[in-house]
């Protein structure tokens, strides 16, 4: 049998005490598409991050056909016809996309023309459009990621490297990312995508890595394993996955919060939201789907009271509070889940007790005499780390040293008890595994059945899918459409997250 | 009016040295805060060098050693031991005001007058200083102004149009992706950050052996600092350091004009002194949009 295009034997890698990887080996052959599929935190981009020379094993050795190799920097991987395009994008957003490209591969004079007619018959050669002179940072994130594998290919690779490229994708980009995929394999190259989506491994991959906690637990052919299996080495146990069959019919039609024609201007005279209007029903979940950035945040914050709108007006329960600020809307039971917890959500060299109290240390409850009642504190987060069953000590621990899911839990807990009436839930299992995410989406039913109201933000379709009872999806800042769940299909509501409207979209779309 | 705007190029020609310098680092991400500190060691090395070998070249090296020395620890400080680079740009600044007078008091004593050096003479250029009015106004300068004609399109040049360029561009705005490219980000840091400190050395001789003649300890006045501030004003940008520093240079000029004329009926001569420090606040405040570079101020962090 001939040689593997590249090999990797032994390896492993460890920060401080963890174990990124460990005794990790497998291969890739020319003209093949590997899958490498884990879930957060199980490794895969380190060890993608060692073949590219960004990190530096601990053990084991790296073969190209055959022979031993070393790969200490990025430069050494390119040399070799390594390329890795890195989960978040490392371009520079004030520089064009030709400036982009050429970073680190051109020397001397920069010609611009020259260089960037080079690019565009580039691009032309794999149907991109692109336009070499325009500013990364006034394109889309797909037409972004299509710089990036550019740049690959400027550089002439033969092994590309995408750690996550779909997620940021509308389900149309990512099919057509696909399509490049196995054009530029067609070719001899090959490539490694890491991802967690078994749907994505199924449909392009030749052969599957699974791994788990820094391991290889599945070395398999795409046609001799299916999306069960994989999932149940991925995560090692079974799952309760809560389909739509487990909730009872939402009942209650009372109007709970009402958006009315809610614009919001930027500074720079862009409008973040377009005349919004929604409608959130007691007892009800309105999942809010769209590609990150067309208007989610400002519009969890519109409702939380951390930004006025510049027009229109904000109900609860009949009562108008769009003037009303963020401690006023705490109090009338507004409860928000931030989608960065690290930045929004939680100070992280606090104890699990002081997050919890975050958001009402005004109130008299946690008083006594002036001074924080410590005792009522800690008896409260007790109870509230074993209700969500956050795995830590005690109270007192400090929020950094929590995992994500953990850290996450904390949040929730805190905005679950804020939130009477109405919580705002901003991708709230970004980046946690699997176990984490199914508490989550319990929890957030659980609420819903308690006759809250819940807005639910998200990226993950098949999360909007599963919990909500009617879709509602923003593109640059308007709502394309409201809909009840079952209307949709995750290919018409693709083109309507690309802005395709209403009209334009078929039914018979999927 | 001749005198006062050939003064001002005179004047501006060391803020302009390190308003360039500070570009170039901070389009890396580097702020050199220890700009007034390099400047301050320049000026007292230039004279420590040129007074005791009584060449000004001598000094004019020296300066810039003690330049690229003050720099080195600077860039050591705050690039790889990633230290916060404003508070270590100010430690540095007192650090070195403390050194440069205990080490003049160390080699020369407590002088009863100040001892001097001929400042640098001004060279005309044949033919181009005979242009009327430019001629005396741009053509009738030191060596020092005559390179920095040189520097700023030189400096322009480089970080607009050629891959060294793009690189220190790049690495202010997103050094992530200069890393990716194989390039070593702390690297180009380091080295703007010794060069921000060889052209600052220079800067800071102009005003002891270039202009004065002899070396305090408040010699650099916040001059430092302005060439610093030049660089905000000038949105990063060699173009816009040399508007800005055209500006200050001409502040300079009318307070260094009054203070010669001894016309401070009018004005207080103080007015007039502190003028650039008053344009700086106002400018600083009025200025509308800043195109900063994006991770300036932030050290460069690889997990691994």
């Amino acid at each position: 049998m001939e040689a593997a295009f590249f090999e990797l034997r032994g390896i492993s890698k460890y920060f401080a005490k963890v174990i990124a990887n460990k005794d990790v080996s497998f291969s890739i052959q020319r003209g093949e598409v590997l899958a490498l599929l884990g879930e957060n935190g199980a490794g895969k981009s380190t060890i993608m991050k060692i073949l590219y020379g960004l990190y530096k094993a601990d053990e084991g050795k790296l073969f190209k056909d055959g022979k031993e190799i070393k790969i200490n920097s990025p430069k050494e991987a390119m040399e070799l016809g390594i390329s890795m395009i890195q989960q978040h994008f490392s371009l520079v957003p004030a520089h064009t996309v030709t400036e982009n490209i050429i970073l680190g591969n051109v020397h001397g004079i920069i010609e611009q023309k020259l260089l960037g007619g080079e690019i565009k018959r580039l691009a032309e050669l794999y149907g991109f459009e692109l336009n070499p002179n325009d500013y990364i940072r006034d394109l889309a994130v797909g037409v972004q990621q299509k710089v990036e594998i550019l740049k690959a290919l400027y550089q002439k690779t033969n092994l590309l490297i995408m750690d996550e490229p779909t997620a940021v994708l509308t389900p149309q980009e990512a099919e057509n990312l696909m399509g490049f995929v196995r054009d530029f394999t067609a070719q001899g190259n090959s490539v490694i995508f890491i991802t967690h989506k078994l749907k994505e491994v199924m449909s392009v991959a030749d052969r599957i890595i699974v791994m788990r906690a820094g391991k290889v637990y599945g070395d398999i052919k795409r046609n001799e394993t299916n999306e069960l299996e994989l999932s149940k080495l991925m995560i090692g146990r079974d799952l309760n996955w809560i389909t739509k069959d487990d909730r009872q019919e939402s009942l209650d039609q009372e109007v709970r919060l009402e958006i009315q024609h809610v614009t919001v201007q930027e500074k720079n005279g862009v409008p973040a939201l377009k005349d919004i209007s929604l409608t959130l029903h007691k007892g009800e979940i309105l999942g809010i789907a769209g590609v990150s950035g067309n208007g989610q945040q400002e519009l969890c914050e519109i409702v939380c009271g951390a930004i006025l709108p510049t027009k229109g007006r904000v109900l609860l329960d009949g009562e108008d509070i769009t003037e009303r600020r963020i401690r006023a809307r705490i109090d009338l039971g507004i409860g928000y889940v931030p989608a960065d917890r690290s930045s929004d959500g939680m100070i992280m060299d606090m104890s699990i007790a002081e997050n919890m109290l975050l958001k009402s240390s005004y109130d008299k409850k946690w008083q006594k005499r002036g001074f924080i009642n410590k005792k009522k504190l800690n008896q409260y987060a007790l109870q509230e780390i074993r209700d969500y069953s956050i795995k830590a000590p005690s109270p007192e621990t400090i929020a950094r040293g929590l995992s994500g899911g953990n850290q996450q839990k904390v949040v929730l807990a805190r905005e679950v008890d804020n939130g009477e009436k109405v919580i705002i839930f901003d991708q709230p299992t970004r980046g946690l595994d699997l176990g984490a995410v199914n508490h989550i989406h319990q929890v957030i039913l659980k609420e819903r059945a308690k006759g809250k109201s819940v807005l639910l933000v998200s990226t993950e379709l098949s999360e909007i899918f599963a919990l909500s009872d009617r879709i509602a999806i923003l593109y640059k800042g308007e709502i394309q459409g409201v809909f009840n769940s079952s209307e949709l299909t995750t290919e018409k509501i693709g083109l309507l997250m690309a802005g395709f409207r209403e009209g334009e979209v078929s039914n018979d779309a999927g | 009016m001749i005198y006062l705007l050939s003064i001002t190029i005179m004047m501006g020609t060391p803020l302009l040295f390190g308003a360039i310098a500070e570009v170039i680092a901070e389009r890396t991400g580097m702020m050199v805060t220890a700009i007034e500190g390099i400047f301050l060691m320049g000026a007292w090395a230039g004279f420590v060098g040129g007074y005791l070998s009584g060449s000004l070249t001598v000094g004019f090296i020296s300066a810039m050693l003690a330049g690229l020395l003050v720099a080195s620890l600077y860039g050591w400080i705050c690039i790889y031991l990633k230290q916060h680079q404003v508070v270590t740009g100010v430690a540095i600044n007192l650090l070195v005001v403390g050194l440069c007078s205990f080490l003049y008091r160390v080699i020369f004593g407590v002088p009863i007058t100040p001892l001097t050096v001929d400042p640098l003479a001004t060279i005309p250029i044949p033919l181009l200083s005979d242009i009327p009015l430019l001629g005396q106004i741009l053509f009738n300068q030191t060596i020092l102004t005559y390179a920095i004609y040189l520097l700023a399109p030189l400096s322009y040049f480089i970080l607009y149009k050629t891959s060294i360029g793009l690189t220190i561009r790049s690495a202010g705005e997103n050094p992530e992706a200069v890393d990716v490219a194989g390039i070593n980000v702390l690297r180009v840091r380091f080295l703007t950050v010794l060069l921000a400190g060889v052209m600052g050395g220079v800067a800071g001789a102009f005003y002891s052996i270039g202009f004065l003649g002899m070396f305090t300890t408040n010699i650099i006045g916040g001059r430092g600092w302005i060439a610093f501030a030049i660089c905000f004003l000038g949105n990063w940008n060699p173009k816009g350091a040399v508007i800005g520093t055209l500006a200050f240079g001409f502040a300079e000029a009318i307070a260094i004009y009054m203070q010669s004329t001894g016309s401070s009926a009018l004005f207080p001569n103080e007015l007039f002194i502190a003028l650039p420090y008053i344009m700086t606040i106002v400018l600083t405040v009025s200025r509308k949009s800043f195109s900063v570079p994006a991770k300036l101020g932030v050290p460069y962090l690889k997990e691994n």
